[in-house]
């Protein structure tokens, strides 16, 4: 499509954004208190309050409450106060949404879904254009929720979209930096680099090609590690000299000291652990989610932006304290797989389960919080129906993306029914 | 589990299974309507007890009599010297009385707006703290000056100054006591528990200068009448159908029962003899009470804020006196005092049938599940025949991730060449539910004169839209079979979703929108003129509009008062059932009707 097309979809997306911050005055506090998209690691809340304590020179980390990252600090005290005007901040966010869409549009137009290197689907002539893909990004309802809610899970998404755009077309460096932000802000994007480093090697420009595999992992790792590196030392030197900070925002989510309830499987799980097994349990947890990367970027090696789909998507399931924001993350490249979709089965199903889930939610927080008739379990089993919903999606999605591959060995069978034995 | 799953998936190309949907929907209905009519069957409903052992119904003496007496019929006569004086002099009388008796006094103006009418008045309270206890957790007494029904509530404020002078000289509380007395049932309370709670429109409601700790239960005495009662009427509805504990009511039955020896009675069901029919009448009009989301009394305005609370109305000539009705609330209070934390152990989600019996939440739900999963179940088929009649085969799977684009930019077009067109569906299914805003808001803001004649309007132009909206869907567009069986599957597939939702906060408004939506279920297009015009006729016999204009004949009020009282529940109160009408059962309706005059051009 061209470039006006794109240009009326990101006005349209911002205004939709502004008319929704300025009409409905209340209602950014209002999603902003919602566990489903504030969760204690990307609250804007909390985020004032370790801004009120940075302003008054008072180690942000002393309230107990602020888990984020240091260099968020500076950036938001830079804006004007958040009381007097709010604009100033929503036309921050405004914005990172439109520059995720941006990169997301980017993703798209390189086809790299259908035809990456290693591999090129028979099917990939069905797809949609950047276009709609951003603009599905730009008008999922769980996107505006997040970005009306100020979540400072949006930065992080921005991030991981960027440095695999810049992964596909050909500047590893930029890749590496742009996740190594992602990772300073929420440590667990730190998982993708194996399948960023894989899309930025297959992606290579022919000028600046390295051909040892290893020379150029080991390149990208190094920058990886420089970055984060200079990032944690200015932190250090933010937060007045002072390695608190790494307790306080990294510490927070290896070890789930903060149990505040959010749409994950965690907080449940270790609000009934007794003391003694907790830390084994958090082991258990980190390694499963640790696994995936590995796995999958061996069985999915020849497509590198499926396995940094399918790892999104079990973040969103498995992560200590997933949201909203990284349901949308997930949820909007999946639209980039559009050659595989008729080979998805439960995608009806799976749709239900996940809008049951969304209307169930808030209707069950609200008997268990506000109303009291109901308990904990309420809201919990709602979470376990929306990660339900979630990882039939995932398997849903690789299941299709292997499919595809196997119809190449085997045009016999294309078309025909299969079962797993 | 993918076993299963992909056995089930190659059922779906059995023709036969394709034919199974609108039966097992149909059952699904029936089974729903037959088990709410077993509910008041022994084998279903069970005997009430008490869970929370703390309460210990009376199990003590209640020594509110005797002297008491005369201290009533003083505080009558004064109660009588200022009837008919205006709500500031009233409060000021009432103020002297109260702060004689050693207590604080607050008083607190508020405001409300709703249909063009202006609701102001001034709330009084007084405050006894607790000689046992830190100022942490308090129990209301609400004695409001009218009853709602405008009674001058006589008997109830005097017996409620009676017992505060009385719990006074008490040393045994361990909680504070408060004394609300607002100036009429509907406005006052909810006004001041709002600002006891900080949750109040400050522009309209004055904070409260005087405040105690976390309420832990409130009692309203609704006592109009001059002669000696019979039996107590127990109101506990609140609004939205949210009810108090069942403690609290057991509690109360079993104090009025046990020890004073007097009858109770729910529902407005004076007369019970306890069969299958009286059991039934007072479900279905706790149920109606429920669904219309309603206050009842004074007490309403308490339970949003999860504060168990009800209203007890003596009725009935008999030999029981006013001091047999301040036992009553003695031994509640004392009842009350004893808890060591909030009303919890017992249901919340309840139908009573009587006063000692009742169903729970796991017995009744599934018949309003069931009515909701009768949408879903034939959105899932139209679904699946709409992916089956337009190509087969090929169109098999579909695009969930189109369903999603569709959904957030209805304005991209590009996709409609093969599977399943989504985007004329999705928009008449959103169009619907974005018309649905015109009616929430123009009856809830309308002055009350204009209601009558706006509504007449409005049920004309909503019989008309349908056919209009099909009309113009057929000269822009050439829909097909298959465009209309999607409408139809998105808009059931909503109706179900929100129905399941709603019915897990209140069963029986779910219950009442299922049942009355029913039919939608069963529309398609048509061929034949005749049956179609005889279709939509009886569709719009069931018509949200209709529907209230029936409700409003029956109970035998206007439909302006019907609908100035909606809009003062939903301007006061918060009650949402206005919401669920047009913004959910309305657009609904509207599909299944353009369903219905829908003719596929392929």
């Amino acid at each position: 499509m061209t470039l006006r097309g794109k240009a009326s979809v990101y006005v349209g997306a911002a205004l939709l954004r502004l008319i929704l911050f300025l009409a409905f005055p209340g209602l950014p506090d209002l999603l902003t208190g919602r566990v489903e998209i504030s969760t204690p690691v990307t609250s804007f809340k909390r985020l004032q309050e370790g801004l009120f304590l940075y302003t008054n020179n008072v180690s942000p980390y002393d309230g107990g409450v602020y888990h984020q990252a240091p260099l968020l600090l500076p950036l938001f005290s830079l804006l004007p106060s958040v009381k007097a005007w709010p604009i100033f901040t929503h036309l921050l966010y405004i914005l990172v949404d439109v520059l995720s869409a941006d990169a997301l549009y980017k993703i798209a137009h390189s086809g790299e879904a259908g035809s990456s290197k290693l591999f090129t689907s028979p099917r990939r002539a069905k797809k949609w254009s950047g276009v709609a893909i951003a603009a599905a990004f730009l008008f999922n309802p769980y996107t505006i929720a997040t970005c009306i809610g100020r979540s400072t899970g949006v930065f992080t998404t921005c991030a991981i979209l960027h440095a695999i755009s810049k992964a596909i077309y050909g500047s590893p460096f930029k890749a590496m930096v742009a996740l190594s932000f992602a990772s300073y802000l929420s440590m667990y994007p730190i998982l993708l680099l194996p399948p960023v480093v894989l899309l930025a090697y297959d992606r290579q420009l022919e000028k600046r090609r390295v051909a040892s595999g290893l020379q150029f992992a080991g390149t990208n790792v190094l920058v990886v590690v420089g970055c984060v590196a200079v990032l944690l030392g200015m932190s250090f030197v933010i937060t007045g000299n002072s390695w608190e900070f790494l307790a306080r925002t990294y510490g927070i989510q290896f070890t789930l000291s903060d149990l505040t309830p959010n749409v994950g499987l965690w907080w449940y799980f270790f609000i009934e652990m007794f003391d003694s097994f907790r830390a084994f349990f958090l082991g258990v947890f980190w390694l499963h989610l640790a696994a995936y990367p590995a796995a999958l970027c061996f069985r999915l090696r020849p497509q590198p932006l499926a396995v940094l789909t399918i790892i999104l998507g079990t973040f969103s399931i498995f992560k200590p304290y997933p949201s909203l924001a990284d349901a949308s993350l997930f949820l909007s490249m999946i639209p980039l797989f559009r050659h595989i979709f008729p080979l998805m089965r439960y995608s009806f199903v799976t749709t239900s389960t996940l809008l049951y889930a969304t209307f169930l939610g808030p209707a069950f927080y609200h008997l268990w919080i506000y109303a009291g008739s109901g308990n904990a379990n309420f809201f919990y089993a709602i979470t376990l129906v929306w990660s339900l919903g979630q990882s039939l999606l995932v398997s849903d999605l690789t299941f299709a993306l292997l499919r595809d591959e196997w119809e190449i060995e085997r045009p016999d069978m294309i078309g025909k029914e299969i079962r797993q034995i | 589990m993918s076993r299963l799953l992909s056995s089930a998936l190659s059922l779906r190309r059995d023709p036969r299974i394709l034919k199974l949907p609108p039966y097992l929907s149909f059952l699904c209905i029936l089974v729903g309507v037959v088990w709410l009519f077993l509910l008041p069957l022994n084998n279903y409903s069970r005997r009430t007890y008490i869970s929370e052992n703390a309460l210990l119904p009376g199990q003590v003496h209640t020594y509110f009599g005797g002297s008491e007496h005369h201290v009533l019929r003083a505080y009558r006569h004064e109660v009588d010297e200022i009837v008919g004086q205006d709500n500031y002099q009233i409060n000021d009388k009432l103020e002297e009385i109260l702060t004689g008796v050693g207590l604080k006094v607050g008083r607190q103006n508020y405001t409300y707006h709703s249909a063009g009418d202006e609701y102001s008045g001034q709330n009084l309270y007084a405050i006894l703290q607790a000689p046992r206890g830190d100022a942490t957790e308090a129990i209301v007494l609400v004695a409001a000056w009218k009853n709602v029904e405008e009674q001058l509530n006589r008997n109830g404020v005097s017996l409620a100054l009676t017992l505060v002078r009385y719990f006074k000289r008490w040393s045994l509380w361990s909680k504070d006591i408060i004394l609300v007395i607002p100036p009429d049932s509907k406005t006052g309370t909810q006004a001041w528990v709002d600002a006891y709670h900080d949750a109040h429109n400050p522009e309209l409601v004055a904070p409260l200068p005087l405040k105690s700790g976390a309420l832990q239960g409130a009692i309203a005495i609704d006592y109009p009448q001059d002669r000696h009662f019979k039996a107590i009427h127990i109101i506990y509805d609140g609004p939205n159908g949210q009810l108090p504990n069942l403690d609290l009511i057991n509690s109360i039955v079993n104090i009025a029962g046990g020890q004073m020896g007097m009858t109770t009675s729910i529902q407005k069901m004076k007369q019970h003899t306890n069969n299958y029919p009286d059991r039934l009448q007072t479900m279905l009009r706790g149920m109606l009470n429920q669904g219309l989301g309603y206050a009842a009394g004074a007490h309403s305005s308490f339970i949003p804020y999860h504060v168990d609370a009800v209203t007890l109305q003596p009725y009935g000539e008999g030999f029981q006196d006013e001091m047999a009705m301040g036992r009553l609330v003695e031994g509640s209070f004392r009842s009350l005092n004893n808890l060591l934390e909030h009303l919890h152990q017992s249901f919340f989600f309840y139908l009573l049938m009587q006063t000692d019996r009742f169903v729970s939440i796991g017995t009744y739900l599934p018949s309003a599940m069931l009515l909701a999963a009768n949408f879903t179940i034939m959105a899932i088929s139209l679904w699946v025949k709409s992916g089956q009649s337009a190509t087969q085969g090929s169109g098999k799977s579909k695009s969930k991730g189109k369903g999603k684009k569709g959904a957030a930019s209805a304005a991209s077009t590009t996709i409609q060449n093969e599977g399943r067109d989504l985007f004329l569906p999705l928009a008449i299914v959103a169009a619907c539910h974005a018309l649905s805003v015109v009616p929430l808001y123009t009856f809830n803001r309308l002055p009350a004169s204009m209601l009558a004649p706006a509504f007449a309007i409005f049920s004309a132009i909503s019989a008309a839209i349908p056919l209009v909206i099909s009309s113009l869907i057929n000269v822009f567009y050439k829909p097909t079979t298959q465009h209309f069986q999607l409408t139809k599957s998105f808009s059931l597939l909503v109706l179900g979703m929100c129905l399941s939702t709603l019915a897990t906060l209140n069963f029986s408004l779910a219950f009442l929108i299922g049942l009355l939506a029913t039919p939608l279920s069963f529309v398609r297009p048509v061929k034949s003129a005749a049956v179609r015009w005889s279709l939509a006729g009886l569709l719009n016999v069931v018509a949200p509009p209709t529907v209230v204009y029936t409700a409003a004949h029956i109970w035998g009020i206007s439909i302006a008062d019907l609908l100035r009282e909606a809009s003062f529940g939903w301007n006061v109160w918060g009650m949402y059932t206005p919401v669920l009408i047009w913004c959910l059962w309305w657009p609904a309706w509207m599909v299944g009707v353009i369903n219905v005059f829908g003719a596929a051009s392929a």
